[in-house]
């Protein structure tokens, strides 16, 4: 290992990290693929919010940010389920695996670009309350920007830990559709566990329990415009657990 | 300098699962330019593989220049350039973003990417998709992110697959070309290939080591000894 080590010291980990964050960005500024994931996820977010608000009459954004777990469970698997899976079928892993690059900065920037794109996609959410506002402003029923900011927080909390839980399936799955599934219905299930029909299935002290463990459930103060600490942990748990997973099975070498 | 002692890779249980390769040593230092020679299946690339630290042997050692591939794989990587089967490449890029990004990866400046590109011959193809490329652009685009970093070590899993033979003697001349004092280990079915650019020869056959001496200088005796070992 003789030669070189200026070359090697210029290869600092920053270098590192904007290079695949680009590489993995690039597949989505390329791609038609990234521009119609992206705007038909605000497509439904927008329709799904504006088709009941005049029914209901009320100027609050919280059935939005109730359906956003929804959406996202389907939506972000669909972003997340390529990310290791295709690299695996093309064989492209082994060139990246043989590049010097830790597997921590490869899922990180992985993890980093889906949080983009979810990002993004939310970015174009912000008409609805802007328009929400527009229209209530004049019989003075007004939008606390704050709260509203903290609900976004929230949103994307619960899509860091989704995103990471799509991940972990995409790695483990060669085929896409596999992932996509595996990683839906994980997210189904979670969601579900804060819903009544869990209340039919088990007793209600596991249920309480369960409750508990649902990114619905943890998503509620977000809403109301109140950072939970307890909350936040409960993201940054499944989302930091999910991430070790997914690193540890790419260390793998068997 | 590259060393493998005794060598085993195991796929599935130990019971009935399928020895990929079977207690291979060898040793390899720099100006060593290995034809490594098998018939499909023979463990080739499995072997190859173990060596850039992609899957870990099942016993057996491998060190390269003292380190463990596996372990110490971000301190060697720099120094290893690698050309996987079937050479995968990131089909929605194009060259230039690609030979870039592994460039940035490595810590290369661009310019030396330039250098490459024209050692290669990629020049004219630089903006092109590498989906829109045909087999020896291909080709020459996963030689090219190997050559990046100017690395000691080459390990190339049949670079002239599927080439016709125009293309396989350039690549077969850079080959030659970039050689000098590095180790290169170059699996090929071409055996005049090996005759033209070798100096060592390997030869496995299912997955255990059968020849491994200098390359026999007479034309033609290459194919004779793979019969020999082989058929």
């Amino acid at each position: 290992m003789d030669s070189s080590p200026a070359k090697r010291d210029q290869n600092d980990n920053k270098i590192n990290m904007k290079a695949l964050f680009k590489k993995e960005l690039q597949f989505y500024l390329n791609n038609p693929i990234g521009y119609m994931v992206i705007i038909l996820f605000a497509v439904f977010a927008n329709f799904l919010f504006i088709k009941d608000l005049f029914v209901i009459g009320s100027a609050s954004m919280r059935p939005f940010f109730d359906v956003l777990p929804w959406l996202f469970m389907i939506f972000i698997p669909a972003i997340t389920m390529r990310m290791f899976a295709e690299e695996r079928r093309t064989n492209t892993i082994e060139v990246l695996l043989s590049l010097p690059v830790s597997e921590l900065k490869i899922v990180l920037s992985k993890f980093l670009v889906s949080l983009t794109v979810v990002g993004a996609s939310l970015l174009l959410t912000v008409a609805l309350p802007v328009s929400l506002y527009a229209l209530t402003n004049q019989l003075g029923a007004k939008l606390y920007i704050p709260e509203l900011l903290v609900a976004y927080l929230g949103a994307l909390l619960v899509a860091a830990s989704f995103i990471s839980i799509g991940l972990y399936f995409s790695l483990r799955f060669e085929n896409q559709v596999v992932s996509f599934l595996f990683s839906v219905l994980t997210l189904f299930i979670l969601i579900m566990f804060a819903t009544d029909f869990m209340g039919s299935i088990v007793s209600g002290q596991v249920q309480s329990l369960l409750v508990y463990f649902s990114p619905v459930t943890q998503m509620q103060s977000f809403i109301k415009g109140i950072i939970d600490l307890r909350s936040t942990l409960y993201f940054v748990n499944i989302t930091a657990l999910s991430l070790f997973l997914t690193i540890t099975t790419l260390e793998r070498r068997d | 300098m590259i060393q493998l002692s005794d060598i085993t890779k195991q796929f599935g249980p130990p019971a009935g699962g399928l020895t990929a390769v079977k207690d291979v040593s060898f040793s390899a230092k720099k100006g060593d330019i290995i034809g490594f020679l098998g018939p499909n299946g023979a463990g080739k690339t499995t072997t190859m593989r173990m060596l850039m630290g992609l899957i870990k042997p099942t016993s057996g050692t491998i060190t390269i220049s003292n380190l463990d591939p596996i372990h110490n794989r971000l301190q060697l990587l720099p120094s290893i350039g690698y050309l996987p089967e079937n050479n995968p490449l990131y089909e929605d890029m194009r060259v230039d973003e690609y030979l870039l990004f592994v460039g940035e990866v490595k810590g290369i400046a661009s310019d030396e990417i330039d250098t490459i590109t024209q050692q290669v011959d990629l020049t004219d193809r630089i903006h092109s998709h590498i989906s829109s490329l045909s087999r020896g652009y291909r080709q020459r685009v996963g030689l090219a992110a190997a050559l990046i970093g100017d690395p000691d070590i080459l390990i190339l899993d049949e670079p002239t697959s599927g080439l016709d033979p125009i293309e396989q003697e350039k690549i077969k001349l850079l080959i030659k070309k970039i050689s000098k004092k590095k180790i290169v280990l170059f699996s090929t079915h071409i055996l005049s290939e090996v005759e033209d650019v070798a100096n060592r020869l390997i030869i496995i056959n299912k997955g255990e080591l059968v020849y491994d001496d200098k390359k026999p200088k007479r034309k033609g005796s290459v194919e004779a000894l793979f019969k020999k070992l082989v058929g």
